[in-house]
């Protein structure tokens, strides 16, 4: 955020030109004053001096190029022209604000952009900014802004202008009602969890209290008292905490799935029934520790694992408010007024300008225009629309104005119903979890059987211990840390690689990214740095500024590059300027055809080619440049050829890659030539190289090879990444790349994606030995407890020796980890 | 050792009240968001000290 800092550029590094002299520690300039020419380091303060000598005598200098690369890395929201209007409609206060009794009142919104520790500082300060603004909250997590503010001084949208000023686009939150749902199901939970724990460390204190007594002798009444006292506590933590497993066991059974509940909840009972009966009649033994404790653990790793699933599905949330709040609506008497999305109805007519999003459902009524689907299906060559059409909420319009007669909104448009499947797609469950579902399917029916045939064998031996062994095998075998191991690994290596600048969708996505067995990546904006630059140029000079001047409103980055090719303005007037996605562009020229684009561009429109213009080009193309033609009339008179430079991290990340197993290819839409010298600097074999490869070969190549890992842009290779196993987006802000990709570098390396892939298999690794040691254990208790041996004692130690072996397994820090350094 | 009779009640009803304490602080919201309020202690809320006039050029 550099909003903050008066000064991130500034080195560290002795300065020479001392008028521009920084301080060392906080970069801010130094007064005249302070300025010590002897000295190699500067300080604007005793207090910089002194925590830099601290820093600098204990080698801890790793700190300030940290802090500038988390200072920099992070991708800025752009600012936003909107006025914001709509945010003062009725409908829209009524719907996203709520009154207070001293007529001031509450608004929540959905901010873009929001990253770091550095924008908490900032937002809140939204007061002093906006006259009106009383407070301001942010949760940083789910990026929400809790804003009161006084609605006879300021105006919301007034608010809103300043926090899109400042880079924090806000959007209103869609789906309100399912959040507070959410956010009161969380409550429900952790409350669960306290009274779970408090319960287990009390009772354990009073085994520990029998236990002794049991070894050094107690009192007949003390004894019963404790285990009273004990049953108690034991039944509050079952009939309150311990329901849930109860209730989703039930249900389990009633839909017929095999699910863990189902084991823990036959433990839970028989082992409760039978303490509870056991404390009545004063003799033998009572399991309430051990079930208390069993109902705290599994509280925590169902708590874990729901925490998981809702952050997936905040990002999700925050997508679906990235669609239009506003929409032109026109009435019977052809007057356009601009009101929020809430106020239009099926019926309504809309009008959308061009780059505008379509805000609903609907059929064109007049106009004609190029619509951008991509956000629907994944399709980037836009697709024509007249009068009679259908168009979708959430489409681009590209060039004309267009009017719509609205048949659906909000929650009932197309996009709303995909964003639902979506949601529903990543709350599933991963196949690991799955995997655990299926061993307790077997499992129940194992100790079940067990515990049946041990009460029958040892009835014949004898009677009076029958019930008491069978008892003890279903409390022992419990599996606790069968559920414990797989949320307990998920969530701390998600943790471990968030502070690493990677985010993850969820366990899923993590346990499909530890299967990729290919990788293919994107040229551009991921080998290559995202911005281009003109690196030569042939033909007649007087060329550069109608390029500069007619790339001016594009957005590619090789247009951006175009750009900057001259300073000059051109001496003509440029007119009807059409953009040809991915191609070029065309123009008018007073009076003659401007064409400046691609050689497919060139062939299409029959523009001739002279022979030394194209040598020129192939020449720079074996160069990695691409060639772009500008040709006036029909044929190209001048070219320049453009390249990206290469990320210094690309070779390592080709061999990274290849060295864990992954088999590594270039997706390309540039041509082969560009292409292949690319690869060659990259190290890249270049018969692995698809060029020449539009946006459908490169989905359909991604959607038929299996366990494919795609890397690329978040913005251009959207649609690729999506339908990838795995999607891995670097760069191009974090909610449009989160919607399409499951993973998410935040800063610019390209080091965390071979880092990523060797923490997910660490990962399922992991889950696999817990899996293995907590059944290789119940095996040996179940084994001791067939056979009479298990004293109560032992059973008290083996339960929390077992999920602690476990919990140690899953949280100790993995190889990856020790490798690398998080950001501070 | 009779004391023990005493002690075991007054040592649960002090963890039902801490426990009735935390269920407030859920119910009221205090822990809807854990990594914010953290962030919002360290933060200076300070303006920075303007340079000494007589320090300035």
């Amino acid at each position: 955020m550099t909003t903050i800092r008066a000064n991130p550029t500034a080195n560290t590094a002795p300065s020479c030109d001392l008028s521009a002299a920084t301080c060392a520690h906080c970069d801010l300039p130094v007064p005249r004053g302070l300025i010590d020419p002897a000295q190699d380091r500067q300080f604007c303060c005793d207090g910089c001096r002194t925590v830099y000598a601290i820093v600098h005598d204990h080698n801890l200098d790793r700190y300030y190029p940290l802090r500038r690369q988390l200072e920099k890395s992070k991708a800025k929201a752009a600012p936003s022209a909107s006025s914001y209007e709509e945010f003062d409609d009725p409908a829209f206060l009524d719907r996203y604000t709520t009154d207070h009794p001293d007529s001031t009142r509450t608004a929540t919104l959905l901010l873009e952009g929001v990253h770091c520790a550095a924008c908490v500082w900032l937002i809140e300060k939204l007061p002093r900014l906006t006259r009106g603004v009383l407070r301001a909250d942010l949760d940083m997590r789910a990026s929400t802004l809790t804003l009161r503010y006084d609605p006879q001084v300021a105006r919301l949208s007034e608010a809103a202008r300043t926090l899109a000023s400042l880079g924090y686009r806000p959007h209103p939150p869609r789906g309100v009602l399912r959040d507070q749902l959410r956010a009161a199901e969380s409550r429900t939970q952790l409350i669960r969890l306290a009274v779970a724990g408090a319960i287990a460390g009390n009772t354990m204190l009073l085994a520990l209290a029998l236990y002794a007594g049991m070894l050094e002798g107690i009192s007949e009444p003390m004894r019963h008292t404790l285990r009273f006292y004990s049953a108690a506590l034991g039944l509050l933590a079952l009939a309150w905490p311990g329901r849930v497993f109860f209730a989703s066991a039930i249900a389990a059974v009633r839909t017929r799935t095999p699910h863990l509940d189902i084991p823990v909840a036959l433990a839970l009972f028989v082992g409760g029934i039978w303490g509870i009966s056991n404390t009545l009649r004063g003799t033998g033994e009572i399991y309430f520790d051990s079930l208390t404790a069993l109902v705290f653990l599994l509280l925590v790793g169902r708590f874990l694992q729901h925490r998981q699933q809702r952050k997936a599905a905040d990002a999700l949330e925050l997508l679906f408010s990235l669609t239009p709040t506003s929409v032109r609506l026109v009435d019977e008497h052809g007057t356009v007024t601009t009101r929020p999305i809430e106020a239009a109805r099926a019926g309504d007519t809309a009008e959308v300008l061009p780059g505008q999003t379509v805000p609903a459902d609907g059929v064109v009524t007049s106009g004609e225009s190029k619509l951008d689907n991509a956000l629907l299906t994944g399709e980037s060559t836009p697709s024509h629309a007249r009068e009679g059409d259908t168009v979708h909420a959430g489409a681009t319009n590209l060039t004309g104005t267009i009017r719509v007669r609205i048949q659906a909104t909000g929650e009932h448009t197309r996009v709303a119903q995909l964003m639902k499947l979506v949601e529903q797609a990543s709350s599933a469950k991963p196949a690991v979890v799955q995997f655990a579902d299926r061993i307790a399917a077997r499992f129940v029916v194992a100790v079940a059987s067990l515990a049946t045939l041990t009460a029958i064998v040892w009835a014949f031996i004898d009677p009076g211990v029958a019930l008491e062994h069978a008892t003890a095998l279903l409390v022992i075998t419990c599996p606790c840390a069968l559920g414990l191991a797989t949320p307990l690994v998920f969530t701390s290596t998600l943790a471990r690689l968030a502070r690493r600048s990677v985010l993850v969708k969820g366990g899923a996505a993590l346990e499909r990214l530890a299967n990729a067995r290919s990788a293919y990546l994107d040229k551009t904006g991921t080998l290559t740095t995202g911005s281009l630059r003109v690196a030569d140029w042939t033909g007649p000079v007087e060329f550069k500024p109608l390029v500069a001047a007619a790339e001016a409103g594009a957005t590619h980055p090789i247009a951006l590059a175009l750009q900057t090719i001259t300073t000059l303005s051109p001496n003509q007037t440029i007119a009807d300027i059409r953009q040809h996605d991915g191609l070029g562009l065309t123009a008018d020229v007073e009076g003659s055809h401007l064409t400046i684009g691609s050689y497919e561009l060139m062939t299409r429109r029959a523009i001739q080619l002279p022979d030394e213009l194209l040598a020129w080009a192939d020449e720079h193309a074996t160069h990695g440049a691409t060639p772009i033609f500008v040709a006036l009339g029909d044929t190209a008179r001048a070219a320049a050829a453009i390249t990206g430079d290469l990320r210094p991290d690309a070779a390592t990340l080709v061999r990274d890659l290849t060295a864990l197993g992954l088999d590594v290819a270039m997706l390309t839409g540039d041509r082969p030539d560009t292409a292949c010298a690319v690869a060659a600097r990259v190290g890249l074999d270049p018969r692995h190289v698809h060029a020449g490869a539009s946006p459908e070969d490169k989905l359909s190549r991604v959607v038929s090879t299996p366990h494919a890992l795609m890397l690329g842009d978040g913005v251009n290779d959207a649609a690729a990444l999506a339908a990838a196993d795995v999607g891995i987006a670097v760069g191009g802000g974090a909610e449009a790349s989160l919607q399409a990709a499951d993973l998410y570098i935040t800063d610019d390396s390209l080091a965390a994606v071979p880092l990523a892939i060797r923490a997910s298999r660490a990962a399922l690794g992991r889950i696999r030995l817990c899996l293995i040691v907590s059944l290789a254990y119940n095996s040996v208790a179940a084994t001791l407890a067939i056979l009479g041996f298990v004293h109560p004692l032992l059973a008290a130690v083996l339960m929390p020796a077992s999920s602690l072996t476990v919990l140690a397994l899953a949280t100790a820090r993995p190889g990856w980890a020790k490798e690398s350094t998080p950001c501070p | 050792m009779s004391v023990i009779w005493l002690m075991i009640p007054i040592a649960l009803a002090m963890a039902a009240l801490a426990v009735w304490a935390f269920v407030r602080a859920v119910r009221t919201g205090q822990l809807d968001d854990l990594d914010t309020p953290a962030i919002r202690a360290v933060l200076d809320d300070d303006e920075p000290t303007p340079i000494p006039e007589s320090l300035r050029e």
